[in-house]
Parts: structure tokens; C-alpha cells; sequence
């Protein structure tokens, strides 16, 4: 057999076709991440999917189908209304839409201990996890975590009654709303709200990569809480 | 002649278009303004090494390496089908980044003209080529043990399809700079010295199905061949090339390329018949 050039130059192209019809047409194509959270190797967990690999990016709906809880119940546990349309909320909008209240934050960490509190799976939450009032509500009333193992965190309960406007308001008043870490903070708003590159590497534990990189994505990449890299780069900026 | 070779400039123009179009298109999704009916997939998405990467996490843990999909594995084992009978024709034809140092290196020849990419001596070149499976194993080994994709931050493909982003470290924007310069002096130098890619598709040469064969009955030894060859491969001297750094690229053939004998320098499965007339050459 002899292969020419017009043979060369469909071969290439018509296999990937074909290969992108085929695995598509099999469920296999994937260009983004499938949130399906990793699941529980081993113990008595095994086969579970494990909280702890939530993402931001995950919506409600998402959640549901890993997780089989329902979306109204995650709206409900974290303050949306069903007017909000929570099939599409993603859990990176709570630190926008919540952020710190007091010594604790409401952000996907908060919905990886709800998650694993609601289905009784086990979850380290970093220190300043907090859990919003109507969430504790629902896990009290049908959680699978027993009850005495559930009150261990109950100092982590926070409200979210009028938090939504006056913690902002109050924020905003105080201190220039460029200067809020957020979720879309880069390290390079960071550098050039006045933090030094030493600074960043304290708290993160470890060398920034590139100033274009967001905060919250280089922490979620490197297996680093973002809140507790937010706390202390938040307080090295109210302090300037 | 040209017209028939002219077919593998427009499918690597069309392919790199098609990645510039899709990089830009991540970007555009992100800040929420992506054209409709485009894929919103990333470079990484859409890049068959990133598949190659993953192998070893994907066998001990059943997970990909960050920011790479299922796409990358399916397009790895594509391109794995189309080598193990064709060789690297995703080099040849496909890699946005040896088109871009084939058009660069059009400067390059303009130039210098005959010179161009016979600058390096063939005793340290040798030696050089060889280069590319080191940054391999490196590359394999750092993106196991870390689980990121290591090699991003130097590579000039990831920089030269995302220097917009403000993604890209500076190792890459000196890597790519690298790249260039080089290229107006060595045709494809990231592909025969640094790309990992290269260096695994290049293995399928050594065992390839349909190899480049040379007709020693009828060739000429006009050494043409030799002198188109981008990847610098002594073509002229072999009865079966299976140099691990060939690119399929077809320019050298008899039917597509530069050799001016029919049926002399082909791919193909079975071996040239002797000729009855023993060693009598073909004249010009």
C-alpha cells in the first residue's frame, strides 16, 4: 500500500471526527470538568463521593446529582430564594454574595461541611468555616450527623438575617470596595493594592505563581483553604 | 510540484486558526462573552499531550492531572492510531507550533538562503536531538509527582496561544522568545530539540506501519531529500527511514515532494521489488 499526500492530509482530521462524534456519542467527550466530585476509596465510606472535593464552580445542580440533595434544600440552607433560579447558582458567588461575617466565612467550604454534616460523611473544615442559620436548621431537622457530633459545631453558626446588606454596606464604608478580596481577586490586584510578594507567599505557605493568577483558583489548584489565606491577606490590607 | 505539496500548508493554516480561535474563545467564555455554537474548551482541553500526561495518574488514582479533560485522552489515542501507521503526521501537519516555526523559518531562509538549518555541526547536533526525551521524562516524572501541569510554564505553545491571558509565566514568554529567534536559523528547533511530544510521537518512526522507503534502484542520488528534509534526516542513504525524528511532512517524496523520480521516495507498507536491471540508475 502507498499513502500520498491528499491521503496524509485527511487522515488526521477525519479521525477526529470521528473519534469526537464517537466518544460524545458515548458520553466520553469532556472538555471541562465533569464536577463529579472524587469518591471515598476506602473505610466504610467507600464508594461516596467526598466532600472535601467540592469546587467553586459546582452549581446547586451539580451538588444534586453528586451528592443527591436537592437544590431547594441547598437554596434554602444558604439563603436563596427560588425566584434566584438556584439550579444554576455556583458556590464561588457565596464569598461575593456572603463572604466573612464575624470570625467566619460562608463559601464552598461551608457547603462541604453542610454536604458532609447532611449526609454524615466525614469533613475537616478549616477553622473559619461557618455555617449560615437556616443550613444548621436543616441539618438538625434531617442530617444524618447525630445529634451531640453536630453540636460541636454549633459555634460556627452564623446568621444571614440583614447580613446581606449591612455587612456590605458596612464594608463598603469603610474601606474601598477595590481593596475586598473576592472570589476574581488576582495576585496581581494584590501587588498592586500595596501587598509585597513575601507578604502573598506567608500567607499562602508558599511561592505565588503568575500576578495574572486568581487568588481563589491558585488555592484551590494547590489544595489550600482560600478563606485561610483570605483572612490574613484581607487584615494586612484593612491594616495599610 | 508545489501545488501538490501546497495541500499541507492549508490543512496546518487551517488547524491553527482553528486552535487560535478556540483560545480566544476560552477567553472571551470566561469573561462571559464566548461566541455561541463555539466550543468552550481550553488549549488544555484540546491538546493530546495533555492526555499523555495523565497517564500515570489516571492508572494509579483514576483522576486527570489539573485543567487537563477527557477530550486530551481521546485525542491522544487519535493521534497514537494515525502514528502507529503513519508516524508523527500530527507533527507534519497538525501542530499549530511547528507551523508557526515553519513560518517562521521562512525569514529565516530569505536570509540566509542555502545556509539556513545547517548551522549547527552534525557532531553536536546528534547529541542535541536527544534533548527532547530528557525534557520528556523530566516533564512525565515532575507532572506525577505534583499533579499541575509542570510544563506549562515553559512552554511556547501555551504561550504563544495565551499571552493575552496574563496566564503565562515568564519562563514561557522566554521560551517562546527562544523559539523564534531560533527558528530564523533552524527549521522546527523546538520540535527536533524540546518538545516532549515530538519525542513520544517520534518513538511510532522505529515501528511505524507505513514507513518512508527509498527506491535505491531508481534513485539518483541527487541528494534533494536531504536538502528539504526539515528535521535534517540524511534520507538520501536509507532504504527504510526510521529515523525517530521524521514529521511525515511528505516533502521529500516522489509523488508530493522535491524527489524528481516516480516512485523513489514513498510511504508505503511493502519493500521496492529489485530491479531486473540490477543497480542501473534512472538518469535525470
Amino acid at each position: 500500500m502507498r499513502i500520498k499526500a491528499n491521503v496524509a492530509a485527511t487522515v488526521l482530521p477525519v479521525l477526529f471526527i470521528v473519534g469526537i462524534f464517537l466518544s460524545s456519542a458515548v458520553g466520553y467527550w469532556k472538555t471541562e470538568s465533569s464536577k463529579n466530585s472524587t469518591k471515598f476509596t476506602t473505610g466504610i465510606f467507600e464508594g461516596e463521593a467526598d466532600p472535601a472535593d467540592i469546587r467553586g464552580s459546582y452549581s446547586f445542580s451539580d451538588l444534586e446529582k453528586a451528592f443527591d440533595i436537592p437544590v431547594a434544600t441547598l437554596a434554602k440552607a444558604f439563603g436563596f430564594s427560588s425566584s434566584e433560579n438556584p439550579e444554576g447558582i455556583k458556590l464561588k458567588e457565596f464569598e461575593e454574595r456572603y463572604g466573612i461575617i464575624g470570625d467566619f466565612e460562608i463559601g464552598t467550604s461551608s457547603m462541604k461541611l453542610f454536604t458532609a454534616l447532611y449526609k454524615g460523611l466525614p469533613y475537616e473544615p478549616e477553622d473559619d468555616t461557618g455555617i449560615p442559620q437556616p443550613a444548621w436548621n436543616i441539618l438538625n431537622k434531617e442530617g444524618a450527623t447525630e445529634k451531640e457530633t453536630l453540636e460541636t459545631y454549633s459555634e460556627r453558626v452564623v446568621s444571614l438575617e440583614g447580613l446581606e446588606v449591612s455587612t456590605k454596606t458596612a464594608e463598603h464604608t469603610e474601606k474601598s470596595e477595590e481593596t475586598i478580596i473576592k472570589g476574581k481577586t488576582l495576585f496581581s490586584d494584590l501587588l498592586n493594592w500595596g501587598l509585597s510578594k513575601e507578604q502573598i507567599d506567608d500567607a499562602l505557605g508558599m511561592s505565588m505563581e503568575a500576578p495574572g493568577d486568581s487568588v481563589r483558583d491558585f488555592c484551590s489548584e494547590n489544595g489550600i483553604g482560600f478563606s485561610t489565606v483570605k483572612t490574613p491577606l484581607q487584615k494586612l490590607l484593612d491594616n495599610m | 510540484m508545489k501545488k501538490k505539496v501546497k495541500i499541507r500548508t492549508w490543512i496546518q493554516l487551517a488547524m491553527f486558526i482553528f486552535v487560535a480561535i478556540i483560545a480566544v474563545n476560552h477567553t472571551l467564555v470566561e469573561s462571559g462573552k464566548g461566541i455561541p455554537f463555539l466550543s468552550r474548551a481550553s488549549l488544555h482541553a484540546v491538546c493530546p499531550f495533555g492526555g499523555v500526561v495523565s497517564l500515570y495518574n489516571i492508572i494509579t488514582d483514576g483522576t486527570f492531572v489539573k485543567k487537563i479533560h477527557e477530550s486530551s485522552m481521546v485525542l491522544m489515542y487519535i493521534v497514537f492510531v494515525s502514528s502507529l501507521f503513519l508516524g508523527p503526521l500530527f507533527c507534519g501537519w497538525i501542530c499549530p507550533m511547528g507551523t508557526f516555526q515553519e513560518w517562521t523559518g521562512i525569514i529565516g531562509k530569505k536570509i540566509f538562503k542555502q545556509k539556513y538549518n545547517r548551522f549547527i555541526p552534525y557532531s553536536i547536533d546528534k547529541y542535541l536531538r536527544w534533548l527532547r526525551y530528557g525534557i520528556l521524562v523530566w516533564i512525565l516524572y515532575m507532572t506525577a509527582v505534583t499533579g499541575k501541569l509542570i510544563f506549562q510554564d515553559f512552554d511556547p505553545y501555551y504561550t504563544l496561544f495565551q499571552f493575552w491571558t496574563g496566564e503565562v509565566a515568564i519562563s514561557g514568554f522566554i521560551a517562546l522568545g527562544l523559539v523564534i529567534i531560533l527558528s530564523l536559523f533552524v527549521e522546527r528547533p523546538f520540535c527536533k530539540y524540546a518538545c516532549p511530544y515530538g519525542a513520544v510521537l517520534g518513538i511510532f518512526n522505529l515501528f511505524r506501519i507505513i514507513p518512508l522507503r527509498r527506491n535505491s534502484d531508481t534513485c539518483i542520488d541527487c541528494k534533494l531529500c536531504d536538502r528539504v528534509c526539515p528535521m535534517n534526516i540524511t534520507v538520501s542513504k536509507a532504504g527504510k527511514v526510521r529515523n525517530h525524528q521524521c514529521i511525515s511532512c511528505f516533502e521529500c517524496t516522489s509523488d508530493d515532494g522535491v524527489c524528481p523520480v516516480p516512485g523513489t521516495m514513498e510511504f508505503r507498507t511493502n519493500s521496492y521489488k529489485a530491479s531486473p536491471l540490477g543497480s542501473e540508475k534512472v538518469t535525470k
